[in-house]
């Protein structure tokens, strides 16, 4: 004996309403929203007082306020004017990853290797100071890598601001605690990966290309295959399927 | 009365009762879609608080030819479809976590729906979607909470109205497939469980 098994179109149907029948929002959802408007966080300000010094190699200092010394060339001064204005559009969410390299050079060696592996956390990530130890082979020396990172010359650049406690604590920020949670709060409402509903092309946020498109052209992905799934390919400039791998 | 646009063109030169005014109307709508995306209500809050101020920021741009729905609809996938992205790379990280404590409800549900609560819950439902491809998830969530056309889905993923149609029609697919499975199973158990008595 058969016993029917299949699901009827208008019981699949049902069920999908059922299940996406609209539940009342918390009444004060959008209070607490209006309250969150009250920010007086201006990153345009924030990125104006910020001094970059580069080499010819790349971005060697960071540091809000103070004073920058002269550029030794031009190269160094044009890759200094290019982290300003990338630094810029990752504080207003425009951006989800530097195009400048970094000049590790100077550091000494424990520094380097801590900020090197930093440098590699993709944004929007976190890791704990004992997993940065641990990756750069040194596993017991937790506290010295959090002191390598408070000495970070290059902030927001190397990401210092995403290592955090291990027991998710926020731990400490060299310019200040204030500032690491914002940044980490930025990167959790910046997008990574955006499509343009026009082109239909997919790429990483910040993409010289993707600076073009307009506000209502774009659509976020979750991954290129998704983007894929539905017709976008990625981009040749940004080429967000490496970008994602890391 | 007052219109959508008229309260969204207020909301340009930053009317905050005109906001509240449009966000109460669409709230309840935006928390179900990103709380059936997202799996938990906690995340599902906090991404409609995201993707309200990111259209009270952005209303500058916004262009009348635009539904204020769509708009809208557009600005929250977007959020959750990133909080996904989020959810993915570090769930490979934890991947390993969760299978040494045994933590069976990461492999029933991927997206984090252990922690659903709230009313007219359909566990079996919950999983055949889970199953279901992001995109097409998406599309699903939107026609259902909202009942979009298939234009307005179109143009609220920026994608053809071809490709919403066979998206959707593999995303029930696959749903179907799951809920049968869900359904056999049971049955068989009764069945065995009569022989047995017999």
């Amino acid at each position: 004996m058969t016993t029917r098994t299949s699901l009827t179109h208008d019981e699949l149907e049902n069920s999908l309403i059922v299940h996406f029948r609209p539940v009342p929002a918390a009444a004060d959802l959008v209070r607490r929203t209006i309250d969150g408007l009250r920010d007086d966080f201006r990153p345009e300000r924030f990125a104006e007082r910020v001094q970059v010094e580069a080499t010819e190699r790349g971005i060697s200092m960071l540091s809000p306020g103070g004073q920058a010394r002269p550029p030794a060339s031009q190269a160094s001064k044009r890759l200094a004017a290019k982290a300003r204005e990338e630094l810029f559009e990752y504080l207003e969410g425009r951006r989800s990853f530097f195009s400048v390299p970094v000049d590790f050079s100077g550091m000494p060696a424990f520094q380097r290797k801590v900020l090197e592996r930093t440098y590699r956390i993709p944004f929007g990530e976190t890791r704990s100071y004992a997993r940065i130890a641990q990756e750069i082979g040194n596993p017991r020396a937790v506290r010295a890598v959090g002191t390598a990172l408070g000495r970070n010359p290059i902030p927001i650049i190397v990401p210092c601001h995403r290592v955090l406690r291990s027991d998710g604590g926020l731990g400490g920020y060299g310019l200040g605690l204030p500032l690491k949670i914002r940044l980490l709060g930025l990167e959790r409402s910046t997008p990574v990966l955006e499509g343009c509903a026009t082109t239909r092309i997919v790429c990483r946020v910040g993409c010289p290309d993707a600076m073009r498109m307009r506000e209502d052209s774009r659509v976020v992905f979750a991954s290129v295959d998704d983007a894929r799934s539905v017709g976008y390919r990625p981009c040749k400039v940004c080429r967000p399927s490496d970008a994602t791998l890391s | 009365m007052i219109t959508d646009r008229e309260l969204m063109h207020r909301v340009a030169q930053k009317d905050e009762q005109a906001f509240a005014e449009l966000a109460n109307r669409y709230s309840a709508r935006l928390l179900t879609m990103a709380w059936r995306l997202l799996g938990n209500r906690a995340d599902a809050e906090d991404a409609v608080q995201r993707a309200l101020l990111r259209l009270y920021l952005s209303a500058g741009s916004y262009r009348s030819e635009w539904a204020v729905s769509t708009w809208l609809y557009r600005v929250a996938t977007n959020v959750c479809v990133d909080e996904i992205r989020r959810r993915r790379s570090r769930s490979s990280l934890q991947k390993a976590v969760h299978e040494e404590a045994g933590d069976g409800q990461a492999l029933l549900f991927p997206w984090g729906g252990g922690a659903v609560r709230g009313p007219a819950q359909n566990l079996d439902l919950q999983r055949a979607l889970a199953r279901v491809p992001l995109e097409a998830r998406i599309l699903l969530a939107l026609r259902y909470v909202d009942g979009m056309s298939y234009q307005e889905l179109a143009r609220v993923r920026g994608i053809s109205v071809n490709t919403v149609k066979s998206q959707l029609a593999r995303g029930k697919m696959i749903l179907r497939a799951g809920l049968t499975d869900r359904r056999r199973r049971p049955r068989t158990a009764v069945r065995i469980a009569k022989g047995a008595g017999e």
